[in-house]
């Protein structure tokens, strides 16, 4: 807990309140980011909670004049993820965990067939394509918080998902 | 089920089928971020994990901060320590030996110009003994006049078994005095060097503004306890430094040298007497005076050792300038401020050292760090491409 927290019970419960409103937003999004690109429900998890640990734990040192608190968690939680791909030292497989029932709203099996497709897909994806697209339509962030985490251009996050989006298509419709 | 067709109905899909998580990883994580993350028991975690988790949560200001504090408290102990040490030197009148043999590198060009007071009486050179004239005996020649010298706790030099050590002992002392009382106060070490029956062996005089004088004394071991003490009544005593070296090895060595020579000597003038033939009589005259040089340069190295534990080398100093007890013996704001002088110099000189010292050490670490954090980004980054 920061010098400042500790003397000011008002900053303090500022610093939790933030720190909590990050959580409840983001919690979702980071573990869809990290299951996207890591494909391993259990490893994402892992991610998740390593990330949220780390936030918390460095959050005084958190400088909004250098982006959003979003793109902060998301750059902790993508060297965490990138991290245990470096643990892991192979290429993730697709995902054979068994779907969490709790996880799946009601039976469609539609959803399911869709599911499957768009993870055979993704499969046939590199890294970090498979990384814009976990940030972009999993995680939700905007071009330009991808770009703040990634450490390019938001215009050039913008041309490089054109081209994934244009690949993942192709994918799909070559899969069976 | 429908494929998507272009962009807008792949990203639909993509946020419709997006991972969701378990709903007993949430709650399991919602209860972690309520307790704040506790960690896990300090016990049972290695002191190297600590200090790292440490380090992780510091952030770089905190931790230049603590270092910066730790480098200050570093210097103000150095400087204190360093202050208390200079202080006791200086002020030290007395029976503190220092292993600084100042005078004895130039003890050779000191002695080739005397102006004695009164003759030494030891150290003088012998004449080259003729055929008959034996050689003077080192040891009963030595022994009277060592006999008479505190220096040398010496008798007879002897092979093995020597008893005695051969010391010389050189001194240095600062006097401080008033611009107007340097001529007296040299007056009274020229007096104070005759009553010990000493040399000068050089002396400067200045008067005037910078009024000081430099005396390099010859004073009889015998009398050095009694000429510093003389030395010291003249004025205020600013330094002393006493000073011993061991020079009984290089004695011992010439002694028997010398003795070799001698014993050689009287081996020659044998086969002299036995000689039958001119030309006999010359190879070994030859080899005689051959032999007897090298027996006066023995002796002249011998004497001049004899003199060294004989006398010893004094340097008297005669400053002028500010007296600590000038003021009545009050510590004004002059003094305060050529103490705090002092002590920021000192401070100076060992920050720099510390620089020096701690300086190339960072640079070695800032570099670690740079390629460790490149290291780790080239790995993230092949990671990810082979994910």
């Amino acid at each position: 807990m920061s010098e400042a927290a500790i003397a000011d019970p008002a900053a303090q419960s500022r610093s939790e309140v933030d720190f909590e409103r990050l959580y409840r937003s983001s919690r979702d999004d980071v573990y869809a980011y990290a299951a996207g690109l890591l494909r391993d429900q259990a490893a994402a998890e892992d991610v998740t909670a390593a990330a949220f640990e780390r936030a918390y734990r460095k959050r005084s040192r958190f400088d909004a004049n250098r982006g959003s608190a979003r793109a902060w968690l998301f750059g902790i939680a993508r060297n965490a993820a990138l991290d245990e791909l470096r643990r892991r030292g192979r290429q993730a497989e697709l995902s054979t965990d068994p779907v969490d029932a709790a996880s799946v709203p009601a039976p469609d099996r539609d959803r399911d067939e869709l599911r499957l497709l768009l993870d055979t897909a993704l499969a046939r994806l590199e890294g970090p394509e498979r990384e814009l697209v976990a940030l972009k339509f999993f995680a939700g962030l905007s071009n330009g918080e991808i770009a703040d985490v990634v450490g390019i251009s938001a215009s050039n996050v913008g041309t490089r998902l054109n081209r994934t989006m244009d690949k993942l298509r192709e994918a799909c419709d070559g899969a069976p | 089920m429908e494929r998507p067709n272009d962009h807008s109905d792949l990203a639909t899909a993509l946020a419709e089928t997006r991972p969701v998580a378990s709903e007993a990883f949430t709650r399991k994580l919602d209860k972690r971020v309520a307790a704040g993350f506790p960690r896990r028991s300090r016990r049972s975690r290695d002191p190297l994990s600590l200090i790292r988790d440490h380090l992780l949560v510091s952030g770089p200001g905190r931790l230049l901060f603590a270092g910066g504090g730790v480098v200050l408290v570093a210097i103000a102990v150095a400087t204190v320590i360093f202050v208390g040490s200079s202080d006791t030197e200086q002020t030290s009148s007395g029976g503190l030996l220092n292993e600084v043999s100042r005078f004895s590198g130039s003890s050779e060009s000191a002695e080739s110009q005397p102006q004695p007071s009164e003759p030494p009486t030891a150290g003088t050179g012998k004449a080259a003994p003729q055929y008959e004239s034996s050689i003077p005996q080192h040891e009963s020649e030595a022994a009277p006049s060592r006999a008479a010298s505190a220096g040398s706790v010496n008798g007879p030099a002897s092979t093995s078994g020597r008893a005695h050590r051969d010391i010389e002992r050189s001194a240095e002392i600062g006097l401080l005095a008033d611009p107007a009382d340097v001529a007296d106060d040299s007056a009274a070490v020229f007096s104070a060097v005759h009553d010990a029956h000493g040399i000068v062996l050089r002396s400067t005089t200045t008067s005037g503004k910078r009024a000081g004088a430099n005396f390099d004394l010859l004073i009889p071991s015998a009398q050095l306890g009694d000429a510093l003490a003389a030395f010291s009544a003249i004025d205020e005593v600013r330094t002393r430094h006493e000073a011993t070296e061991d020079i009984t090895a290089p004695t011992v060595n010439i002694s028997e040298e010398l003795r070799d020579s001698r014993a050689r000597i009287d081996g020659l003038l044998a086969q002299l007497a036995a000689a039958e033939t001119e030309t006999e009589m010359d190879v070994i005259e030859a080899e005689l005076a051959r032999e007897r040089r090298h027996a006066a340069s023995l002796r002249a190295q011998l004497d001049k050792l004899e003199q060294r534990t004989d006398f010893s080398r004094v340097s008297v100093k005669i400053e002028t300038g500010q007296s600590s007890t000038d003021s009545g013996g009050a510590w004004g704001i002059s003094d305060a401020f050529g103490d705090a002088g002092h002590i920021l110099g000192i401070a100076a000189g060992v920050t720099l050292i510390g620089l020096a010292v701690i300086a190339p050490l960072a640079l070695i670490a800032l570099l670690a760090w740079l390629a460790h954090r490149t290291w780790i980004r080239t790995q993230r980054k092949r990671a990810l491409r082979d994910a």
